[in-house]
């Protein structure tokens, strides 16, 4: 097995004990920053995201193994910024105004950052303003809305109104959490439904890398 | 047939005269319909003990609504019994540090869970140093809350659950949901100890509650241990890590003759074979919009397993009369021939119904619920 395929197999396993030595290994052998993010640890989190869907792996299996990750690219990070290479996409993700549930969310952020994302948190209770002006701050590709009450649901309307205003061309938004619909995301205009973190990442993966 | 006749009837599956009806309520929702019926909130009920203070009330919405059904006790399982820490305060929300260590921020004007924003314990190093404050103590019950809604609900002859949590429930106000799921492959020796100590401590706070003289007749047991599209953890971990401690603090009601509800929202299908077999005999409140449908779960589990819930909140709060029939009665249908069914909604009552439509869902049950 080439180190890529253990490093991608100890994401699967939540083996964060093991990442300093396998992103070394990586390293001494030579292969490129890039493909060890690409086939070793997003590899990894993409295979943890199928077997999430598949009702394989439940919450702690994601937890363990987005830590792993986690912990994988803060070692690689340097590297890669020092060989150029960038995020795939940006998205900035937040619990909307009115709303302090934060746990789904943050399953979604892992969710991202697993599938190539650069992750702005902007945590929950945060308003169609804030959104939109960290948009302006980062180069956006995804905004990923979250919202758990059938109370604070409405407000994805008013953000989704204001990012279309606000922002040309627009960056794609996704929405999710335990009232949202694919019928709600139609009404709203909005560009994908994140029925859970891991099909959150597929759409938001296909929305913004093809 | 009284309430308590009526729900003991139902959770031993035998043929009452008709549905019993128990029901919670949003915050607002009681506040507003209290407002309606002339019998407002006292002062007391703060927006910080909402989730128990209601029982405080010289009437509780249960009696209002004339339910067949109440729930005492409600111990509080709290490390430290201090009053909250306030970190910092807004006109909107208020951070606090609780008596777990767990740093939470709370709307000041509305009900729905906190933000989690961090927890003090995160470690077993951590957890050991606070361990010894887990025991059981008279401290751990509001008696001067429950002891009258006890004696009111005997002389009304309604059913009286003992309320507590599970371990689930538990432990996520003191490590947070992350930490301890985490735990469960990362620490689970750890994971063990705390379950093990909490559910010690809940059935020493049965004994206790017992000894003081409030003798119960049923167990709502709170424990969410599932989202909108599924459980928490795999069928594996739930039989590794909490099943055992469900099955020790259900035998301990069993072995009184108190069947157990047990109240989790979500999605919890994936996990219903293994909670019958740790005991539990009905489930509560089968959210309607997480995919739990009684008219699929009765067919499938026949006399395995009871109801109590189920009718979609989102219906509800239509108001519209008709929509709301065709709802109760549609499932109403598929469960009364089992004799295992209780009224409730699919969580809690919205705000956004009326209280006209809510006594209308009321009489609809008493009426299209008989069995005569």
């Amino acid at each position: 097995m080439s180190v890529v395929e253990v490093l991608s197999q100890a994401v699967l396993t939540g083996d964060d004990e093991q990442m300093p030595d396998l992103i070394s290994q990586a390293l001494d052998e030579g292969l490129p920053a890039r493909r060890i993010l690409n086939e070793g640890l997003l590899a990894g989190m993409a295979e943890v995201g199928r077997r999430f869907r598949e009702n394989e792996f439940f919450i702690p299996e994601v937890l363990v193994a987005a830590g792993a990750m986690k912990a994988g690219l803060q070692l690689l990070r340097p590297h890669l910024a020092r060989q150029g290479v960038q995020a795939a996409a940006t998205a900035v993700i937040g619990t909307v105004k009115g709303d302090l549930h934060d746990i789904g969310k943050n399953l979604v952020a892992m969710m991202l950052e697993g599938a190539g994302f650069e992750v702005v948190d902007l945590g929950v209770d945060v308003s169609a303003e804030q959104f939109v002006e960290a948009c302006r701050t980062h180069p956006v590709d995804l905004v990923a809305l979250s919202a758990l009450l059938t109370t604070t649901m409405p407000e994805m309307i008013g953000v989704v109104r204001l990012i279309r205003q606000e922002l040309k061309p627009s960056p794609r938004v996704i929405i999710g959490g335990s009232p949202v619909t694919q019928q709600f995301t139609d009404e709203i205009g909005a560009d994908g439904y994140a029925r859970d973190a891991a099909t959150g990442a597929e759409v938001a993966r296909q929305l913004c890398m093809g | 047939m009284t309430g308590k006749e009526r729900v003991a009837r139902t959770l031993t599956h035998r043929q009452p005269d008709r549905v019993p009806i128990y029901d919670k309520f949003w915050f607002e929702a009681e506040r507003d319909f209290r407002e309606r019926l002339g019998v407002p909130l006292l002062e007391r009920h703060t927006r910080f003990d909402c989730d128990t203070a209601p029982c405080a009330q010289p009437q509780t919405i249960w009696e209002l609504f004339d339910m067949d059904m109440v729930e005492v006790a409600w111990p509080d399982f709290r490390l430290r019994f201090s009053p909250p820490e306030v970190i910092e305060e807004t006109d909107e929300w208020l951070l606090q540090r609780d008596g777990n260590q767990a740093v939470l921020r709370w709307w000041k004007h509305k009900m729905g869970t906190p933000e989690h924003v961090a927890f003090g314990i995160d470690s077993p190093e951590k957890w050991a140093a606070v361990k010894h404050l887990m025991t059981a103590s008279r401290e751990r019950v509001r008696w001067d809350e429950f002891w009258p809604l006890y004696r009111r609900a005997r002389a009304a002859g309604r059913y009286v659950c003992f309320a507590t949590v599970e371990p689930i429930e538990m432990i996520k106000d003191v490590l947070g949901h992350e930490i301890m799921l985490r735990s469960m492959i990362k620490r689970p020796e750890w994971i063990h100890d705390i379950f093990n100590t909490y559910i010690t401590v809940a059935i020493e706070m049965l004994e206790l509650v017992e000894a003081e003289g409030m003798v119960c007749d049923g167990a709502f047991v709170y424990g969410d241990i599932a989202y909108n599209t599924g459980p928490f953890m795999s069928p594996r971990h739930y039989r590794e890590f909490v099943q055992p401690y469900h099955r020790r603090l259900f035998d301990e009601f069993h072995q009184r003759g108190m069947p157990v509800l047990l109240h989790s929202d979500g999605d919890i299908r994936l996990l219903l074979d293994d909670l019958i077999d740790a005991g539990v005999d009905f489930i509560n409140p089968l959210e309607a919009k997480a995919g739990m449908d009684v008219r699929e779960l009765a067919p499938k589990y026949g006399n395995q397993l009871g109801y109590c819930g189920n009718i979609d909140a989102r219906v509800l709060a239509t108001n519209d009369l008709e929509r709301i029939r065709e709802e109760l009665r549609s499932k109403l249908t598929a469960v009364m021939a089992g004799h295992n069914y209780i009224y409730h909604s699919d969580h809690s009552v919205p705000p956004s119904v009326t209280l006209e439509t809510y006594q209308a869902v009321l009489a609809e049950v008493r009426q299209a619920g008989r069995y005569d």
